[in-house]
Order: C-alpha cells, then structure tokens, then sequence
C-alpha cells in the first residue's frame, strides 16, 4: 500500500507542477490513527499529505459540486465507488468528464461494512492507474441483497414495525443526502421549506416523507457506495432501502447497476411503450 | 427583562390577536397595514426604528419595521418578497393576525436632540426611516431643521405618498425632497439617484445626523457621498435586515458577529457596523 | 456521604416518585441517548458519551408553542408543558453545555417562557468520569471530568460506588431523600485526563474574529459536508427554527432545532443570503463557538465533549482546527 501512497504523492505533485490540474482531492491524516479526512491538495508540496491505507473511507466525488463552474481541472482519488459516483455526477450533467482528471486507485475494501459486498473494487473510469487491478470478490446477488431479502421475510406488519423504529430515530441531519453522490440537484427538495414540500417537524409522518423520497429520487441510480449508511450518526440501515429499490429493479429487468461506463439510462427516469404494466 | 406586549404576558413568543382595520395600496408591490388589538387598543407603543413580528396563522410569521403609530394602532409596510408578504397582500381589512414585540433597539432619539436631522430614504426603506420622522414632528421643540430626502425606481414606485406631498412638507423648518431613477411623463420633480441628488443638495455637516435606509447598494453609494460631503460614520445612523424568527436573541440566525440583529439592532450607526464582521 | 453500588437501584426507585427519570441508555447498537428509565436496571454509566446529548429534555428536537384556530373566531391558546423530570448520569460536558443554555435561555434580556419552565422542573443529576471516550476534551476547554459546578447534584465515582455532593436546593432534596441510603466513608477515584488536547485559549478567541478574512476559513471548510451532524449532535447548539403544521381552519405553531449549516438558516425572503456557502456557514458555527458567545455570555460555547469529532462524515474536527489557528496565529497557551 505505501507504494501505492507514494505513487500518489508523485502523481499528485506532477499534475500540479505541469499544470493539469489546479487541485488534487484525496485523503490525508487525522489526529485519530483510524481516521482519515478528505484533503484538498493545491500546492506540489503539500501533495506530501495524501495517504492511501484502509481507512481511505469518505467518498470524494460529491465534493466536485462545491465549485460546479471550474476555472481549472479537478484531481479525484478514485476507488471503485468514487469512479461510478463520477459517472453518476457525470451522467446526470452536473459536471464535464472534461474538467476532471481521475487517478484510480484499486481498492482492496476499506475499514466500512458496505466494501463485503462491492463489485467494483476496480475503478470503473480513470485517467491513471495506480497499481495494478485488484482481483474482484465474487458477490452474488444473494450477498448484494441479504439485508432486505432478510427484511422481505417479515411480515408486513412487523416490517412497518422496523422502519418506524428505525425513521423514528432520523433528526433530519441531511447528512445521508450531502454525502450521496446520486444527490445532486442544485438545490434539494428538502431544503424549500417554503415550498412546504418537507415540513421540519421530527416526528413519524415528515421522516417518512424524507426517508421515502431520499430512497426513491435515489433508488434507480444508487451506485452502492453505501455512504448514506457510514454517515447516518443514528445509524439508520438506510443502503436497505435503497437496495430494495434496486432489488426490485433487478427482478423485473435484470441485473442492473449503476455508475458503469456502459449503464443503462437510470430506469425509473425513462419511459417505454413496452415496459411492464401488469401490476396496474 | 425587557418589557413586551404580547397574549401571554409572561411568554414573548406568543403573539396577540389584532385585526387589519386599515389597508392603504402604497405601490403595486407596497403595502400599508394598520394594525389594533381586538378590543380596539394599540398593540403595543413602539419607539421609533424597532420591530414587531407579524403573523398570519397558518402562513407564517416574519419581523417588520413599525413604521407609525397613533392612539389605538401601529402601522407596517410591506413589500411582496416572497409567500407569507403575498398572502399579507390577499387580506382584507378587518382580518385577523398575530402581532408581538415590540423588539430591538431604537434610533437614539435623545443623543439627536438639539440637532438638524437629514432622513434619507430609498425604495421600501422609507418604512422603519418614517418612525423617526413622526417621532421628531410629535417632539418638534427637540430638533432643529428636518431634511427628507427619498428616492424610489419610479414615481408609481413611491410610498407615503400623502406624507411626503401633503403632510410633511407643512411641517414647521422641514423641507422634503424627492427624486426618482426614471421619472414618466406626468412626473414634475428630480430624476436622479439618491446620491447625486444629495450631493447637488449639499447639505453641512455641522451638528447634523443622518438618518439612512434603503436598499444595500443605494446605502453603499450614499454613504460615499456623505462621507466626501463630510459627514462622520458616527453620525450616519442606519438599519439592518437579517433573516429572525424569535425576535428576541435567542433562534440564533440574525447574529452579525456576538451581535444579534433583533435584540443589538436594527440601528447601528455607519461606525458600529465597521466593527462587525462584513457578513451582511 | 457515599452511595453504595448496590443502593444504586433503591436510590433511583425513591427519586422515581419525584418525576420522571431519564437515564443513558443504549437504544440500539449504534445509538444512545437520555431516555427514561426501565425502573429495573442500573443505567449504563460507562457511555462515553451518548449519541445525542440530553439538551433535549430541556429544548426538545420539537415543541409545540401554541395551537391556533383560523376557521371561525380566530383563537391561539399558549401551549405549557413542563413534566418533573430528573436527569441523571449527566456527564460534566453535558451539565456544563445546560449551563450555556440557561444563559442564553433565561437571560439576555427576555427570558424564553418555554425553556424556564421546564429548566424549573428539571434536576441534574452528574456523574464525573471514570474514564473518558477517545474524542473527549473537556479538560482543554476549561472543564474537569471530576466537576460538575452547575449540576443539582455530583456523584463521584469511588471503589465502591458514589460520593453524593449536593450542590443546590433541588440537589439537597434528592440527598435528603437518598439520607437512609448513604452513608459516611468512601473516596473519589482521581480524575482521568483527557486524551485528545488542544490548545484553547483566550487570546486565540480574540485573535479567531479579528482574522475573519483569514484563508484558513477556506481550507477547514472544503471537507466540510454541509449536514447538520455537529450542530445536532452537539450539547450546546441551541438554534431553533419556528414554524407550523396547519391542518386547515387549526393548526400548531411549533419550534425545532435547526443547523446553521443549512443555506436556508439565514437565506432571506428575496433570496439574498448573508452567509452563502460552506466557508461563512462554517465559520460561523466555528465563530460562535470558540469566540462570539464568549463575548456575550462569558464562557465557550463548546464544552469538550467530543460528538462533533467522533460523528461528523469527514472526520472534520474542531481541536485540529484550534491548533492550527493557534500555531498560524501564534496564539498558543
């Protein structure tokens, strides 16, 4: 892994010595040997602070939309979720593939429970690689979806049970959409509360509304990077909710996901003569 | 403990009940309200400059200046920004709303006595300005020569018409003058900004204060023009607008600095506001 | 006089007839807060420290403050709620954090009616810290894990159990009711030292607003997500947002916790917002904290308790950032 951090270091202080770009984003260090903070590199010197071991846990792609007019190229660190969350962004023409140069870095899985179930450890686009591939765990759909088909066993009853509990804890902290990547509208329906769409009260009807709408503005271009779940500070399951999302999808169009190179058009978002209807 | 007016006596966030008993149409976009309490009182006896919070149930609820007040009412003026003044502007006269305050500090009636007074006004910043002025026409003795200078967009863009045409200029040693960006054809008086006109007026700097409101960029551009024609910050005495919602120092979002805009302000002189943070 | 470990549930059972008990609990593996007591079990007093703060029994996350009628004769009736509770196991960092809260609340020249009320039928009761939590610093911000000054009552850890110090009225009456449950005897185990410090001090209060332009503003806020995990989870924070739930013709006016994190905190209605992005909004928060409360109330606005650190997404932390302001300022203690 140090190799690895140190070709980083090279890598990031090249791109800034030449030019290419005018910021790298990556990780660097905290005061807690078990944390790392994202890190946002402007000088080659400075490039001495990027690190790469397993606590390299935040996801950085959501941080391009603080400046979504650039007046340079933007570095991003990416991991395998990192990639597709560009691709996300990207997709959704939040930012141009153009103004951004990806440094992909194969991932073995970090210190986060979401990476037992990755299928892209490998970065899905990149401009450089560092490293060679990593191989691919075998994650089978089973695996993928384990948390909800063990939810889908109970009964309807006793789910509802569940999610109150669980919504019941929600303080409307945002921060499982602020680190979404798939949650990039400039500006989020939750936050016109003149509009009145979310109301602020914390109580069992405005956390569903939130935790519902979250899962399903988000639900068919998820790219599982499981960040929503790391950051809920009341650790709301919330990857279950949107993996039943995509589980559903999957059993009624096949196996889909999302942030690829080659994906499908987000599913729910588009509309054909042929699509299922038999459920109406 | 500050003294306040309100349904419950011992709860500053509780509004009173009062209804509208008079509407007058300023400007296409302005809004005069006057305003007594169900058994026919003044809600509360503001001083000039502070602030009352406005409801209407159900809508919400947002801070205004008081611009006058007679025996048994208070007046706001309110221009349609957004929801809540648009629904201000549907009601009817005898509508019932809430009302609370009076809040905030007032404009220092007492360290002005025995001084020439320049009001300058700009747009819908005439409003908190015309507390003074009534104030300084009811303790007329207490002040020397009275100066209005106002200016709006347009002559349809002028409130207070009936003060400033008829009113004011029968006071005793008060001359009014008025101007307008862009005058029409029917318009007899100044075309011109407020502060070139000022500068043209060339009022002196000897025991004077000015009192100034108005929209930011019109304040930027006077005070300019005050401070070449020689005038101190420590006599231009102006107010500030914050997004409140308790009124009484403790929501937290009005503050400028330690400074809370509710309870510190709305007055501050030009000096005051050189010493808190620029983020206004 | 000391309160034996096996009086502990005795002690709680006879407190229990003066209101209602809220103790730390573990809700679920990942989340703990104050909630009531189970009436059985000894509370969990090793959390260090619990997800949420105990704020919340003072300032709920949602209190409802009148409910109005606008469909025939208009009407708003006051709404008043304040139970008898007892808070117990509170932390130093909490019992000071209720501190900075009854400055705000119950000064500064209007008293806020629905916090007095409550505060008034509130009892603290504190417990020093056998150990502390990773993310802890309260002792570089003024405070003792051992000390509890504004609690209602102190228990100090011993071998055997509690050293019980009243330390107002509403703490004497809890001794007094717990007088055939104690007994003389019994020493306070030492303070343990907080592991994480920083360097707090205040000239660097001073010196942090006079460089509002200062470029660090930019380089702490860029990890920054914009959510309100800090603010909410934070002892101290005390912004409140007003608003109502209208159910046509009635409704409630209600007051809620709110994060000046969020743009729409101090967006103005013609859209004009004085603190725009992440950079003021930060700043801001870091501001109030360290300097502008301060000024008004006294003392600091962060009492050291570490959530901030141990929960936000970034792992941005506020004594990193201290540091770095007191190395580049060249304010160190």
């Amino acid at each position: 892994m140090s190799d690895i951090q140190s070709a980083l270091r090279e890598t990031a202080k090249k791109l800034l010595t030449e030019g290419t770009v005018t910021c790298v984003i990556g990780w660097g260090e905290t005061r807690f040997p078990d944390k790392t903070t994202p890190i946002f590199v402007k000088t080659p010197e400075d490039a001495e602070k990027l690190v790469w071991n397993a606590h390299c846990v935040c996801g950085l792609a959501k941080y391009m939309l603080d400046n979504r007019c650039p007046e340079g190229k933007l570095a991003i660190c990416v991991r395998g979720c990192d990639s597709r969350a560009v691709n996300r962004i990207v997709e959704d023409k939040q930012y141009k593939r153009e103004d951004l140069y990806l440094i992909g870095l194969p991932c073995e899985g970090k210190d986060a429970p979401i990476c037992a179930t990755c299928t892209h450890r490998n970065p899905v686009v990149y401009d450089v690689l560092l490293g060679g591939p990593v191989p691919e765990i075998e994650v089978s759909q089973e695996d993928r979806f384990q948390a909800v088909t063990a939810l889908e066993g109970l009964t309807p009853a006793e789910q509802y049970d569940y999610w109150q509990k669980q919504f019941s804890k929600c303080i409307h902290c945002y921060a499982c959409r602020n680190a979404c990547p798939a949650c990039n509208c400039t500006e989020c329906y939750a936050d016109q509360y003149r509009v009145g769409w979310q109301g602020k009260q914390i109580d069992k009807a405005e956390n569903q509304v939130y935790g519902l709408t979250r899962a399903f503005h988000v639900g068919d271009r998820c790219i599982e990077c499981g960040e929503c779940e790391r950051v809920c500070p009341m650790g709301l399951p919330i990857m279950s909710q949107t993996r039943k999302i995509l589980k559903d999808i999957n059993d009624l169009w096949g196996n889909y996901e999302c942030g690829l190179t080659d994906s499908r058009p987000h599913i729910l978002g588009e509309f054909d003569l042929s699509d299922r209807d038999d459920f109406m | 403990m500050v003294n306040h007016d309100c349904t419950c006596k011992d709860n500053p966030l509780v509004p009173q009940l009062c209804k509208v008993i008079k509407i007058t149409q300023e400007t296409p976009d302005v809004q005069t309200y006057r305003v007594q309490t169900l058994d026919g009182k003044r809600p509360f006896t503001p001083m000039p400059g502070q602030l009352g919070m406005f409801s209407l149930l159900g809508v919400g609820e947002a801070m205004f200046s008081v611009t006058a007040y007679g025996e048994d009412w208070i007046e706001t003026s309110i221009k349609k920004t957004g929801m809540l003044t648009d629904a201000f502007h549907e009601m009817a006269e005898g509508q019932q709303i809430g009302v609370r305050g009076p809040y905030g500090n007032h404009f220092p009636v007492d360290p002005c006595k025995g001084k020439d007074l320049l009001f300058i006004g700009g747009g819908i910043g005439l409003a908190p300005v015309r507390s003074f002025i009534r104030y300084a026409f009811a303790h007329r003795a207490d002040y020397g020569k009275i100066d209005i200078l106002y200016g709006s967009r347009s002559p349809a863009d002028l409130v207070f018409k009936e003060d400033l045409f008829d009113n004011w200029p029968k006071e005793p040693d008060t001359a009014v003058h008025v101007t307008v960006d862009r005058g029409d054809e029917t318009w007899e008086g100044n075309v011109g900004m407020v502060p070139g006109y000022l500068e043209e007026l060339a009022f002196q700097p000897v025991n004077r204060k000015v009192i100034l409101c108005g929209p930011p960029i019109m304040i930027k551009f006077t005070l300019q023009s005050l401070l070449k024609m020689g005038f101190s910050k420590e006599d231009c005495i102006t107010t500030l607008e914050m997004r409140m919602k308790c009124g009484i120092g403790k929501c937290g979002r009005c503050n400028i600095g330690s400074k809370f805009v509710c309870l510190d302000g709305p007055v501050f002189t030009m000096a005051e506001l050189d010493e808190l943070p620029d983020e206004m | 006089m000391q309160l034996k470990r096996e009086n502990l549930i005795p002690a709680l059972r006879l407190l229990a007839a003066q209101g209602e008990i809220l103790v730390p609990t573990a809700v679920d593996e990942k989340v703990s807060k104050f909630a009531p007591w189970d009436g059985s079990s000894a509370p969990d007093l090793a959390l260090v420290n619990t997800t949420l703060p105990p704020k919340d029994t003072l300032f709920p996350h949602q209190e409802g403050m009148y409910r109005y009628k606008t469909a025939g004769e208009p009407s708003l009736e006051e709404i008043v709620e304040a139970p008898a509770r007892i808070l117990f196991g509170v932390r130093p960092c909490d019992a000071r954090s209720i501190d900075c809260m009854d400055k705000v609340f119950l000064g500064d020249k209007y008293e806020d009616a629905f916090y007095a009320r409550r505060r008034a039928n509130v009892t603290v009761i504190a417990h020093t810290c056998a150990q502390t939590g990773p993310t802890c610093f309260c002792d570089s911000m003024g405070l003792s894990p051992a000390e509890a000054p504004s609690a209602d009552l102190l228990l100090s850890d011993t071998e055997t159990g509690w050293l019980v110090t009243a330390q107002t009225e509403k703490g004497e009456a809890v001794a007094a009711l717990w007088k055939d449950l104690t007994a003389e005897g019994g020493e306070a185990a030492p303070a343990p030292a907080c592991t994480l410090k920083t360097n707090m001090s205040d000239a660097l209060a001073g010196t942090l607003v006079s460089r509002f332009e200062d470029p660090i503003w930019d380089e702490v806020c860029h990890a920054c997500l914009g959510c309100g995990t800090c603010t909410y989870l934070c002892p101290t924070c005390y912004c409140f947002d007003i608003n109502h739930e209208d159910h046509g013709g009635e409704g409630t006016q209600f007051r809620c916790w709110d994060s000046c994190m969020f743009s729409d905190y101090t967006r103005m209605a013609g859209g004009h917002n004085p603190r725009p992005s992440k950079k003021e909004r930060l700043r801001n928060r870091y501001l109030h904290k360290l300097a502008y409360f301060k000024e008004r109330y006294g003392q600091i606005l962060c009492v050291g308790c570490g959530r901030c650190v141990g929960h936000c997404p970034s792992h941005l932390d506020i004594t990193a950032f201290i540091d770095k302001a007191a190395e580049r300022f060249g304010e160190g203690k």
